[in-house]
């Protein structure tokens, strides 16, 4: 009897074992043919995979990739530590790669080729992390139904456009960033009347900038904030998308303008390799990178796509750029009081 | 039998033990932080969206499991104790919108009635619960179905000649006996709800563990989401108890039982009503978001939106099924080990088997992060040479998946077994078969159909499971459901549409060997 208990149990254990073991055999598979590589962990996956396509034809370095959200990103690689996989985190927004700066998760890069293309208020001032691209956002409307839309974040909250509209809820890292620069921009008591103007208008939330867009054109909403980059891919199907977009703010701070950005981990298993595929992204990667996503490249001296050059010129928010992870906690708590969605 | 620690009993201690703890360790990580309360944020919290998050969760939570119990009993009954044309079809059909993650039925929803309601009532509680409803009333359905398949018809009979009205003999003796299983059948939704952050997202209602992601991915305060939930966990736990009470020490001996309900037959207009209401569920939770599904797979099919940056669609369904399958391996053996062990010591291992469970009354990106923690730990020690790291591994999503999904697999398994009539299991023993050879030879094998059920529920919870896949899948594993999501976050329903139409044809065998199972008397839950 007690022979068959631990029979038993040792049957269990070994099947116990057994199983995370035949896991294990695809767990971090090496490099093929012995080849370089670099991980990335990116927030961002527009057209991410051709650009890295095109690093790899042109330095022989391969590129590995994760997608994920921007904060999940940013909690794994903390989480990991010192036996992280990752070499690169690239993200969709400021606000996050500051936060895993802050965390001591990206190293400082010293980089002539990095500090010269990209201008210093897109990269932060300890090196650990670049933009890549820029984009805006903005206050976009309805060219059936407006004629004159609110040309400042602040008129947004008129009681004109009470019950017409669109706002993307405080959960998305695009919301917090804005708020975040009223914030840095304005301050927050300003920033607070401004954005509790804005839910005084009793908006419509949507939790997609894309279905914002349509929400515009279908006529639930006359009146909305968002980036500018999806109007190239809605214009890119059809030109005569019947969306408006207006610069804010150009006679005061400008539009809010954040940033795609890259930084290199700590623990980077390749930093050399890491540091090839930024400054590649930031020199003869930045165009394609760039017009993947209707963006501005981060470096002025590149030509935007002609979609986005179209629009015409604008002033941006950009000196800001840099603190809007410093900010962030305290825009997250302001749209908490406000009752913000 | 003896509660406590005996000689010659060591190694099952130790196993459960350690089994306990590793399961419970991503809990307790994240839930340790309450050691240290950040009453500053808990403050700020409590005069901001706390309470709107209560509201909505509880409510939430009420309709979910309301609507799920009125349409999951009452379908349940229908197919069991009415006779007609069709009927088998529709009782197994009933069954299928478990395998439609409530994320892909809620997007399909909003979309479909964006149009008519417009985008702002389109978002509403309401509509979320309606979702909800449609993609969980199975779990009602399979254990009032099972329950009522198990009744006795003399006990109707007998009602029937006290002069009760059909219904009210349905509603005085038929319910209250399976109340048991309807009861568990509703903590399982009710925990289900709780945990759901991928379709209370899509309708703007802010739940508790909506805000648990919020707190954390948008301050990156760790210990102020883990406060959050741990208020969550505490919630379910007294849930379970809720339910204990409710069940009470309820255990209905029946006079023939394992003989069908019998079947009335009905025809002319009140087969009409039955079928209407059957069939009207099904169009609403299968038929109408599959052939939308369908219309999108097919522009998609055009577009040449067949396959993502990652791979082919072949490539996609053998991460699912290698995740799912590991998964659920890994729940069967350690949940069948448990069982054994665990019930021959008493309270305690009833305990530690609890804690071992802990994981499901947690939402999935709180376990994911968890995890994480945990297995950097783990690797940070380096205990085995090389380059062997579990974060970013297989091995750690699908040891996040058992943590997850273990409460499941635990429950059928302890359920089944628990059926077999100790007279048997002493039979054996007196013919001189130790305990091992008890437990495979007699014991699992009467408990086969209920190891099925367990086996399949925990295959179809981890292949439509979203947030734990999302952040630990390894390089070259990507799971149906991580499409599905990119897709989603940018509302491409298109490109949304084919992994969700393979999610749900992967699930349909699955929901196949579930009714098999129940048809053949599993128990779901203890």
């Amino acid at each position: 009897m007690k022979t068959s208990t631990r029979t038993f149990l040792s049957a269990t254990v070994l099947i116990g074992a057994l199983v995370p073991a035949a896991c294990g055999d695809d767990a971090a598979a090496p490099a093929e043919g012995g080849g370089q590589i670099v991980t990335v962990y990116t927030g961002r996956h527009y057209g991410i995979e051709a650009v890295f396509d095109e690093f790899t034809a042109a330095t022989g370095i391969e590129v590995r990739f994760t997608t994920g959200k921007d904060p999940e990103l940013r909690e794994r690689l903390i989480a990991e530590g010192a036996n992280t996989p990752a070499d690169v985190l690239m993200t969709a927004d400021a606000a996050n790669v500051e936060l895993a700066a802050d965390a001591g998760v990206l190293a400082p890069v010293a980089s002539e080729t990095l500090d010269t293309a990209i201008p210093t208020e897109l990269r932060s001032a300890d090196g650990t992390w670049f933009a890549l691209s820029r984009r805006a956002r903005v206050i976009i409307s309805s060219t059936e139904r407006v004629d004159s839309p609110p040309m400042t974040y602040a008129a947004v909250g008129d009681p004109a456009w009470k019950g017409k509209l669109c706002l993307r809820p405080s959960t998305h890292p695009y919301t917090q960033s804005l708020v975040a620069s009223l914030i840095a921009g304005e301050g927050e008591a300003a920033a607070e009347a401004m954005v509790a103007s804005w839910v005084d208008n009793d908006p419509l939330f949507i939790d997609s900038d894309t279905d914002i867009y349509n929400a515009v054109a279908a006529g639930e909403c006359d009146v909305a904030i968002a980036n500018s980059y999806y109007l190239g891919r809605l214009q890119t199907e059809d030109p005569a998308f019947p969306v408006a977009i207006t610069w804010p703010d150009q006679d005061g701070r400008g539009a809010h303008v954040n940033v795609s950005t890259a930084g290199i981990t700590t623990n980077a298993p390749n930093p050399t390799g890491a540091l090839r595929l930024l400054e590649w992204l930031a020199t003869d990667g930045q165009k394609m990178f760039s017009d993947a996503n209707f963006e501005f490249p981060a470096d002025p001296s590149v030509e935007p796509a002609d979609i986005v050059a179209a629009w015409g010129p604008f002033k941006g928010d950009t000196a800001v750029i840099v603190r809007l992870g410093e900010f962030q906690p305290a825009a997250v708590a302001l749209l908490s009081r406000v009752g913000y969605e | 039998m003896t509660i406590g620690w005996r000689p010659g009993r060591g190694p099952g201690w130790a196993l459960l033990v350690v089994v306990a703890v590793v399961m419970a360790a991503p809990v307790a990580v994240i839930l340790w932080s309450i050691t240290d309360p950040s009453t500053e944020v808990w403050r700020e919290l409590w005069q901001t969206r706390l309470p709107g998050m209560i509201v909505d969760t509880v409510t939430l939570v009420t309709l979910v499991v309301t609507g799920t119990v009125i349409v999951g009993t009452g379908l349940a009954w229908l197919v069991s104790a009415y006779e007609f044309r069709g009927r088998r079809l529709l009782s197994w059909l009933l069954m299928t919108p478990i395998a439609i993650p409530g994320y892909v039925l809620g997007f399909v929803w909003l979309d479909t009635l964006q149009g008519p309601l417009g985008a702002r009532a389109v978002r509403s509680i309401w509509l979320c619960a309606a979702v909800l409803v449609g993609s969980l009333y199975p779990y009602v359905y399979v254990f009032a179905w099972s329950a009522f398949r198990e009744q006795s018809p003399r006990t109707v009979d007998v009602a029937r000649s006290l002069g009760c009205s059909p219904f009210a003999a349905w509603w005085r003796v038929v319910v209250p006996m399976a109340r048991p299983s309807i009861a568990a059948g509703a903590a399982l939704v009710a925990m289900e709800v709780l945990t759901d952050v991928g379709t209370v997202r899509l309708f703007n209602v802010s739940t508790i563990a909506d805000g648990v992601l919020r707190v954390w991915f948008g301050t990156g305060d760790r210990d102020a989401a883990a406060e959050l939930a741990a208020l969550l966990v505490v919630a379910a736990v007294s849930l379970i108890f809720v339910e204990r009470a409710l069940r009470g020490r309820a255990r209905y001996t029946q006079a023939g039982a394992r003989s069908a309900t019998r079947a009335r037959s009905v025809t002319g207009m009140r087969a009409a009503v039955v079928n209407v209401v059957g069939w009207g569920v099904l169009c609403i939770a299968v038929a109408v978001p599959v052939v939308r599904l369908v219309r999108w797979a097919l522009r998609a099919q055009q577009l040449g939106q067949t396959e993502t940056i990652s791979g082919d669609l072949a490539f996609h369904v053998v991460s699912s099924l290698k995740v799912a399958g590991f998964a659920t391996i890994a729940c069967l053996v350690i949940g069948t080990t448990m069982v054994f062990i665990a019930r021959e010591r008493g309270r305690w291992g009833a305990a530690l088997s609890r804690l071992a469970s802990l994981g499901y009354a947690v939402p999935g990106p709180v376990v994911a992060i968890g995890v994480i923690v945990t297995l950097a730990a783990v690797d940070r020690r380096e205990w085995w040479p090389g380059e062997v790291l579990l974060v970013g591994s297989l091995a750690g999503l699908v040891y996040a998946m058992v943590v997850r999904f273990l409460a499941i697999a635990h429950q059928g398994i302890g359920a089944s077994v628990g059926k077999v009539t100790p007279a048997v299991v002493a039979s054996a023993r007196t013919l001189g078969a130790g305990r091992l050879r008890v437990a495979t030879r007699v014991e699992l094998p009467l408990a086969r159909a209920g190891v099925i059920a367990a086996a399949t529920l925990v295959a179809i919870d981890s292949l439509k499971e979203l947030p734990v896949t999302l952040l630990l899948r390894p390089f070259g594993v990507e799971p149906l459901p991580v499409w599905v999501w990119q897709a989603t976050s940018e509302s491409l329903w298109v490109q949304a549409s084919v992994p969700s139409l393979m999610i749900v044809a992967i699930g349909m065998p699955l929901v196949a060997a579930l009714l098999w199972s129940v048809e053949r008397g599993a128990e779901v839950v203890s």
